[in-house]
């Protein structure tokens, strides 16, 4: 067998190998082998959970999700409508408020704290206590003791304000401005990673940029779309995929939930990783068109 | 910050020329845009600290004071005992002390694993790393809820379920909750870190895992504080994982056990304006975020200073 001989810096890269050794196991355990089983998984049935025995039952799963269970659609199509309609809205708020932030203010390490509040408690149950969705409709009945309960109730979270509502507006309108409002103030509370990475990224853009084109007259407003939304259209980008990637574990998420449920309540083990196929589908499918629609305006600095 | 330091530079030099009243429009202008501002920050925060107050203050009520509709925001009396009740019901210091052992290591693994791999990524040009790249990036965009059916039966077989490993042990291999991002933000922090020290220590003789701790590591505070804390509120806040593989009550975190105070019909209410709030509940969710809250304060300002240093927007 012929020696290979390698340079003094092709053996020093092969040293590379050490460092991502730990991520290649951890690869191949928690990620490739969990992955593909559960692409089988999907399309099967297990019959012997110890000695994961499969057997195949081909389309079954993914027809029983759209056609046969009345549960599943409603959910899946509540959560793609809450992240088409989110995602945008987090991006512009979050533009919006890091571009505040970014003024010089009196009190701006205060405005921060607030603002940076949500990164600490924008996830997990206690968030879910506060919107009152965990009362569920048997608990609400027994304490209110009334057999029909109404949406104001469920809603009864903190985070809104409906007592105000209800004590000016109809009945009728007080409940639809109060899901508006709910919703809302429920998406301003998961944008604070997004306030931040916008931050960083206003912060970079060069401070000459806006002098020459101070010196050339241009408006602020005009400064904004020509210099800054180009400058930092990286960072959109990488908000809108993190915003994306972020409502997968969203308490808020009806399908997260529900595929628990299914896997591990029901044991149906073949039918939630279908589930949860069908939602990776989805999510997979509104990235791809992200990168291809966005990817097409993004400037990279480094391209001129 | 920039443009604002650039337009009173301006306003400056104007002054030098006679004044105009096109001067006097700018500056009036310029003054309504800054009230704008802060009425709009004033407004907005309002969204963000409103619930902390309706928790607080219904955390202290009793069921008289909510059947009282005069008093909504100010409690006559307040029922302190509201927590103490709230902790016994959830044993909370057997709660504080499983999450502080499911955080503290999970969040050292990362930190320690997600570092290292980002290190290999960032300085070494091996055959096969954009790929391991990519392969990491993709990682991060699988719902957890495609993987968690064969995670489950592999962690049952291996005896694992209802213990803490199958929280912990992935972080230790640059995976984890959110695992991509850290190898992320710390692969951005090294490559744009100079390589001089490195290659001086590798002139010396000294080999690349040893200069990796005592040179490259030492280094990479910010994104090292940025991982702290990132992964520790993640972690502490995360239901999905704790859901799934802990159901022994010895082994419940503390926002599981939240869960069980809000389901418990004695302590729910409904209060004279028709809305349903469990006092207990309240005082439960603010005893859960307030180890989070102490921290947060504390490190606040390096946490946002080192968000800008890692170059995570970049």
């Amino acid at each position: 067998m012929k020696k290979i001989h390698l340079t003094a810096e092709q053996k020093y890269n092969l040293e590379g190998y050490k460092f991502v050794l730990p991520w290649l196991i951890g690869f191949i355990f928690f990620f490739a082998y969990p992955f593909f089983s559960s692409l089988i998984l999907s399309f099967g049935k297990v019959i012997d959970v110890a000695n994961f025995e499969i057997k195949s039952v081909g389309w079954q799963n993914y027809i029983k999700a759209f056609v046969v269970d009345v549960d599943f659609t409603p959910k899946f199509l509540e959560t793609v409508r809450n992240t088409l309609i989110d995602t945008p809205i987090i991006i512009i708020y979050s533009l919006f408020i890091a571009i505040l932030l970014n003024k010089d203010l009196k009190g701006k390490g205060f405005f921060r704290i607030v603002f940076f509040l949500p990164v600490l408690l924008g996830t997990g149950l206690v968030m879910k206590q506060l919107l009152g969705t965990q009362l569920d409709k048997e608990l609400l009945q027994a304490v209110t003791g009334r057999a029909e309960t109404s949406d104001t109730q469920v809603m009864a979270g903190a985070i809104s304000t409906p007592e105000l509502f209800t004590t000016y507006l109809s009945p009728d309108v007080a409940k639809v401005v109060q899901n508006i409002f709910n919703r809302l103030s429920f998406i301003l509370w998961m944008s604070g990673i997004q306030i931040l990475i916008f931050m960083g990224a206003l912060q970079g853009v060069p401070i000459e940029l806006y002098e020459s084109a101070h010196c050339d007259g241009a408006s602020s407003w005009e400064m904004f779309w020509k210099i800054t939304l180009p400058m930092i259209t990286p960072s959109i980008l990488l908000n809108v995929i993190y915003t994306l990637i972020d409502s997968f574990t969203n308490v808020d998420n009806k399908v997260m939930e529900y595929t628990i449920k299914v896997a591990f309540t029901n044991m149906e083990f073949g039918y939630g990783a279908a589930l949860g196929w069908i939602f990776f589908m989805f999510i997979g499918i509104v990235i791809g068109l992200v990168f291809l629609i966005l990817g097409r305006f993004v400037v990279y600095l480094g391209d001129r | 910050m920039n443009v604002e330091n650039t337009q009173i530079e301006m306003t400056k030099r104007e002054r030098t020329a006679p004044l105009d009243a096109n001067f006097f429009k700018k500056r009036m202008s310029q003054i309504v845009v800054k009230a704008l501002v802060y009425i709009l920050l004033i407004e907005f925060m309002f969204v963000f600290l409103f619930p902390f107050l309706y928790m607080f203050t219904n955390s202290l009520k009793g069921p008289l004071h909510l059947a009282d509709i005069s008093s909504k925001w100010i409690v006559r009396n307040p029922q302190w005992d509201n927590y103490r009740e709230a902790m016994d019901k959830m044993s909370y210091w057997r709660g504080l002390k499983n999450n502080l052992i499911v955080v503290l290591s999970s969040a050292l693994g990362q930190i320690l694993s997600c570092s290292f791999i980002a290190y290999g990524l960032a300085r070494f040009d091996f055959p096969g790393r954009n790929l391991i790249f990519a392969l990491v990036l993709f990682s991060l965009i699988i719902p957890p809820q495609v993987l968690v059916i064969p995670l489950y039966i592999q962690y049952s077989n291996l005896g694992m379920l209802d213990t803490f490993w199958p929280i912990i042990l992935p972080t230790y291999f640059g995976m984890g909750l959110k695992g991509g991002l850290f190898i992320f933000i710390f692969r951005q922090f090294f490559r744009s870190l100079p390589r001089e020290l490195e290659e001086a220590a590798r002139i010396d003789g000294a080999g690349t895992f040893r200069t990796y701790i005592s040179i490259v590591l030492p280094l990479a505070r910010s994104p090292i504080l940025v991982t702290a804390i990132l992964s520790i509120v993640w972690h502490w806040n995360d239901s999905f994982q704790p859901s799934v593989y802990l159901m022994v009550p010895e082994r419940s975190l503390l926002s599981m056990s939240l869960n069980l105070l809000m389901t418990d019909v004695k302590n729910v209410y409904e209060s004279a304006s028709g809305m349903i709030v469990s006092p207990l509940g309240m005082a439960g969710a603010i005893l859960i975020i307030l180890p989070l809250f102490i921290m947060y304060i504390f490190l606040q300002n390096k946490f946002t200073q080192g968000i800008e240093r890692t170059g995570l927007a970049n």
